[in-house]
């Protein structure tokens, strides 16, 4: 009587929760998603080939461009990655302020995934809401490098400048009211009927099936697994720095959600260990005007917000430029996780399940 | 008049049907410098060098000495003053932070228990700016593999990473294949590497690490390295329809004039023979585009 | 009785032409998509937040789907791959339509030089705006969207088929 029929649909490159130009390939049976392919490459620019004609000092531009959300993690990563191959000890004052700006970059990366995530599901006011904070710190980041987003923040060997006049101040400022605002959210979020039922349960990926697929950071610590390279390979001052690796056991949409959250108030707690222990000293290392490497590889991951953002560099002897340069980008290696976490549900939790996994398509195609 | 003064240009020849042929006169934005060395990391390649220095540096103290007692000898026999003793030249410290991080003898017991396990399948094991690197040979990375992922003592369950790199100037292979490997449990990380000729099909890591899925993917999209049993060996970044290699390093980083194309001729499906065309026209070596 | 006293009917009439008329009320509610390609989609939607709020200018309702949008807002890097979906996208949108080029991306292909770039969104669709910046700032988009006004103003429904026109004669 009834036919049954599967069918394809195609979501994106241009839709809009799909943050970005991701297209995943649906075969749908009814409302059940029995086959789901991602699609990439609709951004794909070529960064790592630009990268490899452009001298260490300056292919960190591109590395802007990649997670443009969360640029200044991607500015660490390069320039430490950058500091392993020739063996460069940054100033302890460079390290404080370099984990000073990451962490305030997280919590603004946190803060647009929030928003985008909780529009995708059906909530406006929490747009509202988390782009108000996260346009202080823009503001912040402009008053040290210039720029909103893409910031190259940071020069190897440290920092080109110290941090500008009234920075400290206006941080303090925004770490004053900042834990009263993740309680707004929560209070318009955590309890909320319709966002549980969008999100308990939702796009689970327990925690074997995130470590065979490669998946880091937030998605992980919600499956059960403490992994978190700032305390796991700690770099820059995070060796220095108390704080706690949230985790979660439940796996779902909402343990995501809850785990982003507590990172936010431990990475308030890094800023304000950070801005009261900033120790006094020079910003930038003493190192030639030219760097010529020698014969080396290297392997540099750093906790980006997404996950595990790592630089892979080989060098030649005498050359300025990366023979070789390659970024594992977390959210290239998380978007593989999107049919299991998809196939067997419904439509509408891919939406969910794109959101969750919090993917930039610009790091992902690069 | 302006007739008159240009040469009239001769009529354009067909395009060729065959194979083009590079011809970066054509195309000099084009135009690629290729690399004349080898950069890949060896201890055994840097304690050579180390030592060739060393024995050039003796043999010139040698020299410098021969020299003086030459030159003492004629002084003395001419009745004039000696000469300076020579001084041996001291390597100039440089005043900076820099501390180059030279390959060292693997020390680590991971990597001597893999050199255990896999006997002759190791090819080196070195340690260079706190990394551990394995390098094993190519036939013998599902062993090595599963080694580092079963093992109790080594135990490293996640594929972080894994890509490769273009030497065109190395004789007996062409690329370098790093698989870095990750312990969450005993917080270590670990580098295996394999080096492959052009052509050669290593096997994929996808049953043992399913995130290899689509790093090989992208392997094989960018420098073109098939990968055996791999469940979906097909572009990933580039389309479908893509030619060349990008990270090749014959490959320009302006590419082969795909992206020069104008968009607003599109009527459907003639984009991949326009860039066919242009390509053809700038004398760059692309497949002819099929008969409709 | 002044001589120069408006007459009753100027009281209430306001003469114009209907081009002008036409050309204000699609001025001030110009819809434009939701099209982020990268970075600038981050600023563009900066801009229809909270701070800056896009919908002071009658642009505040992003649409979804090409077919209910005025205006394409190319907010990031085309690439070989996206620029005929990017095509497609355009010739779905209903007349009048308009560009806007936001970012040295979609300008000129901004920093990427390389293989897989499109250098500039002019090589695929007509653009109307240019806005530079890597990103530009939300305050750049707001001025561009108030140039793009003026020329909507300026512009007469003749003009968009002048081609069109000349061609048939």
């Amino acid at each position: 009587m009834f036919k049954n029929e599967e069918m394809e649909i195609n979501l994106g490159p241009q839709h809009p929760s799909t943050h970005g130009v991701l297209r995943v390939k649906l075969r749908l049976d009814g409302e059940t998603v029995t086959k789901c392919t991602p699609v990439i490459g609709y951004l794909h620019r070529g960064v790592e080939k630009i990268c490899e004609n452009k001298t260490f000092f300056q292919g960190q531009v591109w590395t802007d461009r990649m997670d443009y959300v969360a640029s200044i993690s991607n500015n660490l990563g390069w320039a430490e990655g950058v500091e392993k191959l020739f063996g460069i000890e940054t100033p302890r004052r460079a390290r404080y302020i370099r984990t000073l700006l990451t962490e305030q970059n997280r919590l603004a990366s946190h803060l647009l995934w929030l928003a985008t995530h909780a529009l995708d599901i059906g909530a406006m006011t929490v747009f509202l809401y988390a782009f108000r904070e996260r346009e202080y710190l823009l503001d912040l980041f402009e008053a040290f490098c210039g720029a909103r987003l893409t910031t190259t923040a940071f020069r190897i060997g440290g920092l080109r400048e110290d941090l500008p006049p009234g920075f400290i101040k206006n941080s303090q400022a925004f770490q004053d009211r900042f834990l009263a605002c993740i309680d707004e959210y929560e209070e318009l979020l955590t309890e909320n009927r319709i966002w549980k039922k969008r999100t308990v349960g939702v796009a689970k990926l327990n925690a074997e099936d995130c470590i065979a697929l490669g998946v880091t950071g937030p998605v992980l610590r919600a499956a059960g697994v403490p992994y978190d390279i700032r305390k796991a390979f700690p770099s820059a001052a995070y060796a220095e720095m108390d704080f706690e690796v949230p985790t979660r056991t439940e796996a779902d949409t909402y343990a995501r959600y809850l785990v982003r959250l507590a990172e936010m108030r431990q990475s308030h707690r890094i800023i304000q260990q950070c801005l009261d222990g900033l120790p006094e000293g020079p910003v930038m290392a003493k190192i030639p005007k030219i760097l010529k490497s020698e014969v080396n590889e290297v392997y540099h991951p750093i906790e980006a917000p997404k996950g595990e953002l790592g630089y892979y560099f080989v060098a030649e002897k005498g050359g300025t430029m990366p023979y070789r340069m390659h970024v594992r980008a977390p959210s290239f290696v998380n978007l593989q996780a999107l049919p299991k976490m998809t196939e067997g549900r419904l439509l509408a939790d891919v939406i969910a399940a794109i959101g969750t996994l919090d993917v930039v398509l610009g790091e992902i195609d690069r | 008049m302006a007739e008159s003064i240009e040469p009239q240009a001769p009529a354009a020849p067909e395009a060729p049907m065959g194979p083009y042929v590079y011809d970066y006169a054509a195309a000099p934005f084009r135009q690629v410098v290729m690399p004349k060395t080898v950069p890949l990391p060896s201890f055994r390649t840097y304690t050579a060098e180390v030592a060739a220095a060393a024995a050039a540096d003796e043999a010139k103290w040698a020299k410098q000495l021969a020299d003086f007692e030459v030159a003492k000898t004629k002084a003395e026999a001419e009745g004039k003053d000696a000469p300076k003793p020579p001084v041996r030249a001291v390597p100039r410290k440089d005043d900076n932070d820099m501390k180059t991080p030279w390959p060292v003898a693997a020390t680590d017991a991971d990597l001597l228990k893999l050199q255990e396990l896999l006997g002759d399948s190791v090819e080196e094991i070195f340690e260079q700016a706190g990394e551990r690197v394995c390098q094993v040979k190519k036939e013998a990375i599902l062993e090595a593999l599963k080694a580092c992922r079963e093992e109790p003592s080594l135990k490293y369950e996640m594929l972080a990473d894994q890509s490769a790199t273009h030497y065109p100037a190395a004789k007996d292979f062409a690329f370098s294949i790093v698989y870095h490997l990750t312990s969450i449990s005993r917080s270590k990380r670990l580098r295996l590497r394999i080096l492959v000729p052009e052509g050669f099909i290593p096997e994929s890591a996808c049953d043992l690490y399913p995130s290899a899925n689509w790093m090989e993917r992208e392997i094989y999209d960018m420098l073109g390295i098939r990968f055996a049993n791999h469940p979906d060996m097909t572009r990933i970044l580039c389309p479908e329809d893509w030619e060349g290699y990008p990270l090749r390093k014959e490959y320009p980083t302006v590419g082969w004039g795909q992206r020069d194309i104008d968009f607003r001729d599109d009527r459907g499906g003639v984009l991949n023979r326009l860039a066919m065309e242009k390509a053809g026209q700038l004398g760059i070596n692309l497949k002819q585009p099929k008969a409709d | 009785m002044g001589v120069n006293q408006p007459t009753a009917l100027e009281h209430v009439l306001i003469t114009t032409k209907v081009e002008k008329v036409i050309n204000w009320a699609r001025a001030s509610s110009v819809w434009p998509m939701t099209f982020g390609l990268a970075c600038c989609a981050i600023e563009m939607m900066a801009a229809g937040a909270s701070k800056f709020d896009f919908d002071r200018f009658g642009a505040g309702i992003f649409r979804a789907t090409p077919r209910q949008s005025d205006l394409m807002i190319v907010a990031g890097t085309v690439t070989y791959k996206m620029a005929p979906v990017i095509k497609k996208l355009y010739d779905q949108m209903p007349e009048p339509k308009w560009v806007i080029a936001m970012g040295s991306c979609a300008t000129a292909g901004g920093p990427f030089d390389s293989y897989h770039t499109i250098q500039g969104v002019d090589k695929v669709i007509p653009v109307d705006v240019f806005i530079p910046g890597c990103p530009p700032k939300p305050e750049a988009l707001i001025y561009g969207f108030l140039k793009l006004q003026d020329k909507i103003m300026t512009s007469s429904i003749a003009d968009r088929y002048k081609d069109i026109f000349e061609e048939v004669g």
